[in-house]
């Protein structure tokens, strides 16, 4: 741990004399959380890996078996009954960091460790560490999970299913199966009891967040929470994703050379995901086979028209990072992952529309995208921050438009000034924005981030001309 | 009058029967020996030549179950199976055919395994106790573990199955996926404290 407690706490903004009075148990919870991060030793192994912030009901099981063991011991001899508690002690120091309910809350550390702009800097690099790792399932424990889903065990499911999992998904595990039918199926299994936890998890963290003071960006702060906690919950239900990856999977045609894997609903729940099994290679492996410009274009190509494709038809494929990508041999593009696609109302298309206005036609209407998409009026004092960040932000955007011919996103300075924009943003607080923009921005840096790794050269201009309604003439 | 081995154990039968739906319908507190005997259609002396408390009867029906659990987790297990996941399996099995015992079972095994009685062989909490212990060496042996485990690292067990018990039976979540959990975060926690490396891997976890 870099950072201690003392700067943790010297980090975040000022006391709200107002609220300070009012909110001492909250302190205290944040100190012990904080304390607790602090502590921590750097993981090593699966073990460490698997610990938590503090849940009610963790602590009540534990307070429950302090209990059990002291009565056991209640005739014993003192020596004895003191190895007893020193070996419980470091049990239940490992069981707490174990606990069993400590889904959503690291979950939510990954969301917020990819949003640095909600919280102070140190905070979020903290949070950046408690990237979820399910612990892995056995298969008596998978066996068990896959019955609660459909009263039948894998193998009564299943013509055939590997026991071993072929991958790790962030709340579970993937296994690979064959139906009755003869498809080579992914069964994608969640870890139990993690789904529920999030609701709690998030009132525990807006009562963490109250004394910090965040005055009027409060407002803007809790609507992006709401949002990460509603975008979490349709995570974590596997039929939403399986709605959304149908959804997804329309929009693509066999000339596109884009493949949404189909899914399985009779093999699917809310906690188990059965789709078409696809043969792919990672972005690291595909790299590693030193694929030439050609093909590398070719892959950026369908990535960024992917991401178009679906923007227009007004959803954000909130989590484009390496591992929802597969490469396959036939040169087609492999989308998985549809847990995290944000779907547009009417509010939020209202604001693409905007944004399409202003990015294509008309630059002048700046100030009334800020004052929808970041809730700025023409009156408040910050107005001036806004537009100029939106200038920036909208320049960054189109500067691969605003070249002529096929755009290089292998290019350094260009990637480089997008995460310097971003940081300045987070530095000046300036974070006020609808909640869409949470996942928006990650999706952007997302993708931007694997046609960086990818070095593609995109003629975003055929592209456009080709995916937006109104084409593209430049 | 002489009383056959065989009409014994048609009793004994018939009042864990009797019992069994009284638990269920009238709950653990409503339920006295006099009713039990009642629906048993014997007096009520009788039932104590068999079972001297309502106590002894419920523990007589988890030891049965856990009895039969012990038998289908030997018959179905599976070779290629971590210490952790036989161990799972094995309790496990012993909870899912309890699952329609859970609402009285919970106060029931407040008594039975009451952490305050002492530990004596007579009690039929204990001899559940010590059978289930032996299986559990028996399984841990079975993976190439010294055949007689410290005594702290028994009472570790012993104690992460009892709160594992204790939170099954008041666990109202969906399939009760919280006490899979429970069982699972419990059982890497005895499996850490063997000292052994169980080698993850073989799970199968795979990074991008
Ligand atoms: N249909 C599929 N065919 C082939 N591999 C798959 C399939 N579905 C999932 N996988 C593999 O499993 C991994 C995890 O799956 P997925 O991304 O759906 O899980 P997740 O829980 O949403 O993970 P994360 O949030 O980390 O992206 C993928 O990176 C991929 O390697």
């Amino acid at each position: 741990m870099d950072v201690n407690l003392s700067e943790l706490l010297a980090a975040l903004p000022e006391d709200d004399p107002a609220s300070a009075t009012n909110a001492e148990w909250v302190q205290e919870r944040l100190r012990e959380i904080l304390a607790d991060l602090t502590e921590r030793p750097v993981p090593a192994g699966s073990l460490h890996r698997l610990w938590t912030l503090s849940e009610l009901s963790g602590q009540i099981a534990l307070a429950y078996l302090a209990l059990w063991v002291r009565g056991w011991f209640a005739g014993a001899e003192v020596s004895q009954r003191r190895l007893m508690e020193t070996n419980l002690r470091v049990a239940l120091k490992i069981f707490h960091r174990l606990s069993y309910l400590r889904g959503a809350m690291t979950k939510l550390g990954q969301a917020a460790g990819n949003l640095p702009r909600l919280l102070p800097d140190q905070v979020t690099a903290t949070l950046d560490r408690l990237h979820f790792d399910a612990p892995p399932m056995h298969y008596p424990l998978i066996r068990e999970v896959v019955r609660n889903e459909f009263g039948k065990g894998p193998e009564e499911l299943f013509l055939s299913f590997e026991k071993e999992a072929f991958a790790a998904a962030s709340l579970g595990q993937v296994h690979r199966a064959r139906l009755n039918s003869g498809e080579t199926v992914a069964v994608k299994i969640q870890y139990p009891g993690i789904a529920r936890t999030i609701d709690a998890d998030f009132r525990n963290l807006t009562a963490l967040l109250l004394p910090l003071r965040l005055g009027k960006d409060w407002d803007s702060v809790k609507a992006q929470f709401e949002e990460i906690r509603r975008m979490l919950n349709q995570e974590v239900d596997y039929l939403q994703e399986a709605e959304s990856q149908r959804l997804a999977g329309e929009l693509f045609r066999s000339e596109d050379g884009i493949m949404v894997p189909r899914v399985y609903p009779e093999y699917s729940g809310k906690r188990v995901l059965t789709t078409e099994y696809v043969q792919g290679l990672h972005l690291t492996d595909y790299l590693a086979t030193n694929p030439t410009q050609a093909s590398r274009n070719a892959f950026g190509t369908k990535i960024y028209r992917a991401w178009l494709r679906m923007y227009y038809a007004f959803m954000t494929y909130g989590d484009p990072h390496p591992g929802n990508y597969l490469f396959l041999s036939d040169g087609r593009l492999g989308l998985i992952d549809f847990g995290c696609v944000q779907h547009y109302g009417p509010e939020e298309r209202e604001l693409v529309r905007l944004a399409e206005k202003m990015a294509y036609e008309d630059r002048s209407v700046i100030p009334e995208v800020v004052r929808h998409a970041c809730g700025v009026t023409a009156h408040d004092p910050d107005l001036g921050h806004y537009v100029r960040i939106m200038e920036e932000s909208l320049d960054w955007m189109m500067e691969p438009v605003s070249q002529p011919g096929p755009f290089d996103f292998g290019n350094e300075t260009h990637f480089q000034r997008g995460l310097d924009w971003f940081q300045g943003v987070v530095r000046s607080r300036h974070t006020r924005s609808h909640p869409m923009y949470v996942y928006w921005n990650r999706s952007i840096f997302g993708f931007k981030a694997m046609l960086y790794r990818l070095r593609a050269q995109i003629d975003v201009h055929q592209l456009l001309r080709e995916e937006r309604p109104g084409g593209w003439t430049g | 009058m002489r009383i056959t081995a065989e009409a014994k154990s048609a009793t004994r039968k018939r009042i864990l029967e009797a019992a069994t739906s009284l638990f269920v319908s009238e709950g653990w507190q409503n339920t006295t020996t006099r009713g039990i005997a009642q629906a048993a259609g014997i007096a009520t002396g009788t039932l104590f030549n068999y079972f001297p408390t309502k106590e002894a009867i419920a523990a007589s029906l988890l030891a049965d179950a856990l009895e039969q659990a012990g038998e289908e987790f030997r018959s179905g297990r599976n070779p290629e199976n971590s210490l952790e996941a036989d161990i799972f399996a094995l309790i496990w099995c012993g909870l899912r055919r309890l699952r329609d015992f859970r609402k009285f079972l919970a106060p029931a095994a407040d008594t039975i395994f009451s952490p305050l009685a002492r530990p004596s062989p007579d009690s039929p909490g204990d001899a559940i106790r010590v059978d289930h212990l032996e299986l559990v060496q028996s399984v841990i042996t079975s993976h190439g573990l010294p055949a007689s485990l410290p005594a702290v690292t028994v009472q570790l067990y012993w104690t992460l199955y009892l709160g594992v018990f204790a939170w099954w039976a008041a666990d109202d979540s969906p399939g009760q996926e919280d006490t899979l959990a429970l069982l699972d975060q419990s059982l890497k926690l005895f499996v850490a404290s063997l000292g052994i490396d169980q080698g993850r891997e073989k799970n199968g976890r795979q990074s991008e």
